[in-house]
Formats: structure tokens, sequence, C-alpha cells
């Protein structure tokens, strides 16, 4: 029987006259690492802020570990850990003294949480120098490094994580996926939530894209981009890009869908078209452009991301700052 | 086992609070040192009246007595009484001035140049006449002496009115001593059957004042402001620090991290009144032991009376900070809102300044403060060593503005839980 850690059924939340997540349900088995995509205002901080027990639901229910949320609110919070987005430590205190705080909180205390205290340390990779230091004086890696370990003293089965690598520079973005790789490894159920594609892509087993309180998509990411039944995207980088030009573009035969796209890395904006057979078509789309009058600068083959996946159902991009829990 | 839990969590919150303030040097200052401060600077500016030190009073004179005069048609030129005068006000310890004409504001070496500067804060003009009038030197053609009274002129300085109500009070009684010497003098020179006829007529009614025994001991002004500082102790330890306590935590985020531990949102109230509280009382040491050590204050200690007239204080600082820091949007809104209370409460509560020198509002609006009732509680118990009984109204007060207080901050807690 696959057994679930997390249950949403028929989850509704309103604000006055908003309604910040409309009618949602969704499972995350056990063991399972999940991602939770989506936009500001798309409903992720709200759905989570249920799951810990921050604010209750309109309607609906929510039961973690097969417990309902509600009628066991402490049972729940005992089998939750909550990373959240923001450095949230006390940084008058040094590690040590901050995960002896977080740990009472969780009921423990002397030698258990002396020990579990100190096998997060090594965990977290902190050297006995560091851990003695205020959190003030750490990097933002290491600060959120033991943000993490705050929220795993009391060996949750099931881990929320808002965001987690936000802000971190790339080798420290790859260490905090392996310590997410791990945990999830050794049984625990992970839900993370963020905006970026290559994290969910890379880490995430099952991905849900929310979009106005509403879960538009679910699935792995792989039969995510498959369910759009679209393989490829040629990306095309020409001199400009006119109405003329997309009207060409849309009306060569194979071709699914075009866009145009940012990329805010290098400032440029491109000609996106989706394809299931790329290579055929490549010396039409060519043709096409030329027709029209444009040059091509540069030509890339690629495979359908999420980010498209996401684009192409809602028509707008995923990238978009992120409310924090 | 849960409540060991759940008295390990409040402990554990409780420590967290207090280190924030331990290891915080802005925040050891304006929470535990800065009622201190004030102790400090009006202690000694204020501090020992009451000991009847008038060295401190700079009185300028201008002695006009010995000038030339005319008196019954002949010359005259007698300072005796005069100077007599000013070697009194010396011998009384004021410090005096000299000065050969009492001039104007901008002339230099002038009595009134100098009240104009400060330098002195009243001047006494002696009139030229003045041995000749009190040594009955005026008389009529028959040579019977006329009566002719003697008159100062005393100039005070405008701009300090308090401060030239002491001056004035001290010379009035300087004045008045100088005229019994002086009646004693002129009364033993008339016949001895009328003698006391005389003093009866001179001084028809005597007035005696006397300081009441209230604590046994000779009291200065600062043995009343360091028990009354207690006071200052709950807006600035108490009321300040709970007004950030949870705004703080809920700006950084903590708050709601302890919300989704299994942690009831009571036990970490808990844990903040338990830090507010030690807080106030490590703050109030600090007061008492300052006192002691600086001023050599003599206070008499009813500890349990203390303890508990502080608790019950500390719970309407708390309870009032609680309602701020629940209600405030953010760690620096309820700081400002909390300085912005307690700075103009301190003048109110009758720690540095008795409320019976304010105009009436004042006086009502500070007697309805439970602060107030501290400070006259600890004043009648430390200073004038009234048992318990004599302050039971302010501690009945101080319980229920506390709990009432308290109970206000509780719902203001569960509100701001429900925004977050």
């Amino acid at each position: 029987m696959n057994l679930n850690d997390i249950e949403v059924n028929s989850i509704t939340r309103r604000f006055e006259d908003t309604v910040a997540v409309d009618n949602v349900s969704m499972n995350v088995a056990r063991g399972e690492l999940f991602g939770l995509l989506g936009p500001n205002g798309a409903g992720k901080s709200t759905l989570t802020k249920m799951l810990c027990g921050m604010i209750n639901p309109t309607s609906g229910t929510i039961k973690v570990g097969g417990y309902n949320i509600q009628d066991y609110p402490m049972k729940v919070k005992e089998l939750l850990g909550v990373v959240p987005q923001d450095i949230v430590l006390y940084d008058y205190m040094n590690a040590r003294e901050n995960l002896t705080f977080f740990g009472k909180l969780y009921g423990l205390s002397g030698g258990k949480l002396r020990n579990r205290i100190e096998e997060l340390l090594k965990f977290t990779q902190l050297d006995e120098k560091a851990v003695k230091r205020h959190i003030s004086t750490y990097s933002g890696g290491m600060k959120r490094r033991i943000n993490i370990a705050a929220a795993l003293l009391h060996e949750p089965q099931v881990i929320l994580l808002d965001e987690p690598t936000a802000g971190l520079d790339p080798k420290n973005k790859l260490a905090l996926w392996e310590m997410i790789r791990t945990l999830n490894k050794e049984g625990k159920t992970i839900m993370l939530t963020t905006h970026m594609m290559d994290e969910a892509e890379e880490l995430c087993n099952q991905v849900a894209i929310m979009d106005k309180g509403k879960i538009i998509a679910l699935g792995s990411p792989r039969q995510l981009t498959k369910k759009v039944k679209m393989e490829n995207i040629i990306t095309i980088l020409p001199d400009k890009i006119t109405s003329k030009l997309m009207e060409a573009t849309q009306k060569i035969a194979g071709v699914k869908s075009s866009y145009r796209a940012y990329d805010e890395n290098e400032k440029i904006e491109t000609l996106k078209i989706i394809t299931e057979r790329a290579e055929d078509i490549l010396p039409d789309i060519v043709s096409a452009i030329s027709s029209v009058g444009t040059k091509i600068l540069s030509v890339e083959l690629s495979r359908v991301t999420l980010e498209d996946v996401f684009i192409l159902l809602t028509g707008r991009s995923l990238r978009e700052e992120e409310e924090p829990l | 086992m849960k409540l060991k839990r759940t008295i390990h969590q409040v402990f554990a919150i409780a420590k967290t609070d207090f280190l924030g303030i331990a290891r915080n040097k802005t925040a050891i200052f304006f929470t535990l040192l800065f009622p201190l401060f004030f102790l400090i600077i009006i202690g000694f500016t204020f501090g020992t009246q009451g000991t009847g030190e008038s060295s401190r009073i700079h009185v300028g004179t201008v002695n006009f007595d010995g000038k030339m005069i005319v008196v019954n048609g002949t010359v005259s030129k007698n300072s005796t009484i005069g100077d007599a005068f000013v070697q009194a006000l010396k011998d009384a310890n004021f410090t005096v001035y000299e000065y050969s004409t009492y001039g104007d504001k901008d002339t230099d070496g002038t009595a009134a140049y100098d009240i104009s500067r400060g330098q002195i804060k009243i001047a006494i003009v002696i009139p030229a006449n003045f041995t000749e009038a009190l040594s009955y030197q005026y008389t009529d053609s028959l040579g019977t002496p006329i009566p002719t009274k003697a008159h100062l002129d005393l100039y005070t300085d405008p701009s300090d009115p308090t401060g030239s109500i002491i001056v004035q009070q001290s010379i009035f009684g300087f004045i008045s001593v100088f005229i019994d010497s002086y009646q004693e003098i002129v009364i033993s020179q008339i016949p001895e059957d009328s003698r006391d006829y005389a003093k009866v007529l001179a001084d028809p009614i005597t007035v005696s004042i006397s300081e009441a025994d209230v604590s046994g001991r000779q009291l200065r002004w600062i043995d009343y402001m360091v028990p009354g500082t207690l006071g200052l102790v709950l807006l600035w330890s108490g009321l300040n620090h709970a007004s950030v306590a949870i705004a703080s935590e809920r700006t950084k985020g903590t708050f709601q991290r302890m919300i989704i531990a299994p942690v009831s949102p009571i036990t970490v109230l808990a844990g903040k009144f338990i830090s507010c509280l030690a807080i106030v009382y490590l703050s109030a040491v600090i007061m008492l032991a300052s006192g002691i050590l600086i001023f050599q204050v003599n206070l008499y200690w009813n500890l349990p009376a203390i303890a508990l007239s502080i608790f019950l204080g500390g719970l309407s600082a708390i309870g009032l900070g609680l309602i701020i820091s629940s209600l405030a949007k953010n760690e620096e809104a309820a700081n400002s809102i909390a300085v912005l209370i307690s700075v103009p409460l301190q003048f109110f509560i009758g720690a540095f300044f008795p409320l019976s020198i304010m105009p009436e509002p004042a006086q009502i609006f500070g007697e309805a403060l439970p602060f107030t009732k501290l400070v006259y509680a600890m004043q009648d118990i430390m200073t004038k060593n009234l048992p318990f009984e004599a302050v039971m109204p302010e501690i009945l007060y101080m319980t229920i503005s506390g709990l009432i207080l308290f109970v206000l901050g509780i719902i203001a807690y569960w509100l701001s839980i429900k925004r977050l």
C-alpha cells in the first residue's frame, strides 16, 4: 500500500474576498521529494502555512502522517520539520545555542539533545571554530545550513522546505542539494516550494504547479513535459523580433507553438519554438525567418523544461519574486 | 512529562529572550542602564537638597549703607548694621558677591549683569539709611525718635522661577533670623519691666517649623528618589522591553518558527513574561545598589513587600508592553510607540518631582497611573519604613490595574497570532 505522508483534500482558504487556495487536493507519498512550483500569489505560501498549522483552511482537510492537522495539531507539528525561506535564527547566539533552543522547543533535552546537535553539526559540515561563533558572523551558506539543521533536530518524518537555496551561490546551492538528497535517501518525505526550475527538475520526483490558487499540473517532471506532448524546444536569437516573424514561424508545419522569451541572465529576447520533430523542421524555420528579412544570430536545440510547461499552461513566466513563508 | 516539557520550553524561551538583552550593548543601556543614567544626573543635581547647604546659593549684595545721607539736617555716614548684615550672610554660609551698584544687564561688574548671566540668583540692595533707620537716628524737633523702617530691595532671576522661589525662601529665613537678633538687642535697651511687652509687640505670633519624624532619619531628596526610581524601572525595563518582546520575534520570523513547533502560544507568552520580569528585577537591583553605593541612601528593606510591589507594577508594565508588541506592525514601530509612551510618563509618576507641584489635570492623570502607585508604595516602605498594611491601597490598585492590562495584553497577543 502506498502510504501518504501528506494528504490535502479539497482545501480552500479565503481572505475576505480573495480565494488564496481554491479547492486544492494532492498527496505526497512517504519518501517522496515533492516540488511545489508557482509564481508569486499562486497560493503556495498559504498552502504551506496551512500544512504547518499556522493558519486554518476555510474548508477541506489536511492530514500529515495520517493525522488531521485540525484535530491533532501538536502531533502534526512533531512530525513536521519546517525550514523557512528566510534565515530564522538568533544572530546573537552561536550555532550550538540556536540548535539547543530549537531542540528544547521540540521537547528534546539532556544527552539526547546534545548528541543530536553533534550529529547535525557534522551533517552541516561546520567546523568547531565556526560553531562557537555567533550566527551574525556566518556566511549566507552557513546560516542556511544551520537554518535547515534547526528543523531536523526532532528527526521529523516530513520536511517542508521553502525556497531552500534562494540567494545562494552555485557552490553552496549544490552543497544544499546534496543535503536534501541525503535526507530523502534516509526516507524523509520532503516537500519543497521553489520557483527555480532546475532545482525542481534536479531534486523532485513529483511536482505540482500552482497558479491562482489552483493546482494546474501534477506529476513527475518527465510526465509533465510529456503531458504537453512536446519533446523539443528551438531557441532562436534573431537580430529583431517582429509580429511578421511570429506569424511566419507559427505557419510552419510541425510547429506546435512559438513565443517570445526574455533571458534574464543574458539580458536578451529570444524566440522559442516548440515542436515534436526539431531536426526535420529546422530548415523550414531558417528559411521562414530569412523570408521576413530577419537575421539569425544563434540557434539552440533543447528539451522542454518545466518553465516552458508553465508558460504554455499559463502564458506567464515563473521567475517572479516569491513571498517567503 | 508534558508539564516538564512545557517548563523546559518556557525557560528556553525566557533564556533566549534574556540573552537578546545581555548580548546587545544598546539594549543593555536602554533597558537596564537608562533609568540609572537618569538617577545619577538628577541625583547629583537635586539629590542633596534637604541638608541645608546654603553655600550653593549665590547672593549678590549692593551695600549703600555708609554712603553719605542727610539725617535730621546733618550729614550721616554710618555702615555698621549694613556691614553686619553682609557679614551675617557670609557667616550663614551663603556665597556672597559684593557690588558697588545694582546696574543693568548690559553693564559688566554690576549685580544686574551677573543675575542675567546666572552668576548670582538674588541681589540684595541695602539702602544708605539702613543703619540710621535701625538705630533710631531720625528724630523730631524735640529729639524724640521717629519710627523709620529700613527697607531692603531683593532682585531675583525671572528666567528660573523654581530656583528663585528656593533662593527667596532661604533669604527670607535669613532675614527673619537677622530681625530676631536685632530685636533682641533693641529690646535689651528698654526698661526691664517693659521688655516682655515689647517682645510680644514685636513678634505677636511666633511660628516654628520642624520636619515631622516620618522615617527616623534625616532625609534628603535622594532618599525619596531612589525608591521612586523603581517606577522608572517599570517604564524603561518593563514596558519598553515587553513592547518589543513579541514584535521583534515576529519581525525576525522566530515567532512564526516557535508557533509551528509543538509549543502552545501560552508557553511562548509565559517565557516572554518570565524574561521581562527578570529584566525588571535585575534593573531594580541595579538601581537600588547604585543608590546605596553612589548616594549612600539609607533604606528600609521589607523584601517581600518590595518584591510583591515590583511584581504587581511589572504586571501593568508588561501588560501594556504586550498590547504594544502585539498590535505594532513591526519591532521598529513597537519601539517608537513604547518610547513615545514611557518618556512623558516618567515625569508623571512622582519619581523625580512630586505630583503636588503639577497642575490639577496632571495630578489626576499621574495619580491614575499604576507606576505612580509603585513609587508611593516604595517610598512608604523603603524610606518611611511604614508597615505593609499602610500601602494596601496602592497594592490593591496595582493588582487590579495589572490584571486588567495583562488580560488586555493577552487578548492583543491572540489577535496578533491570528494575523500571522
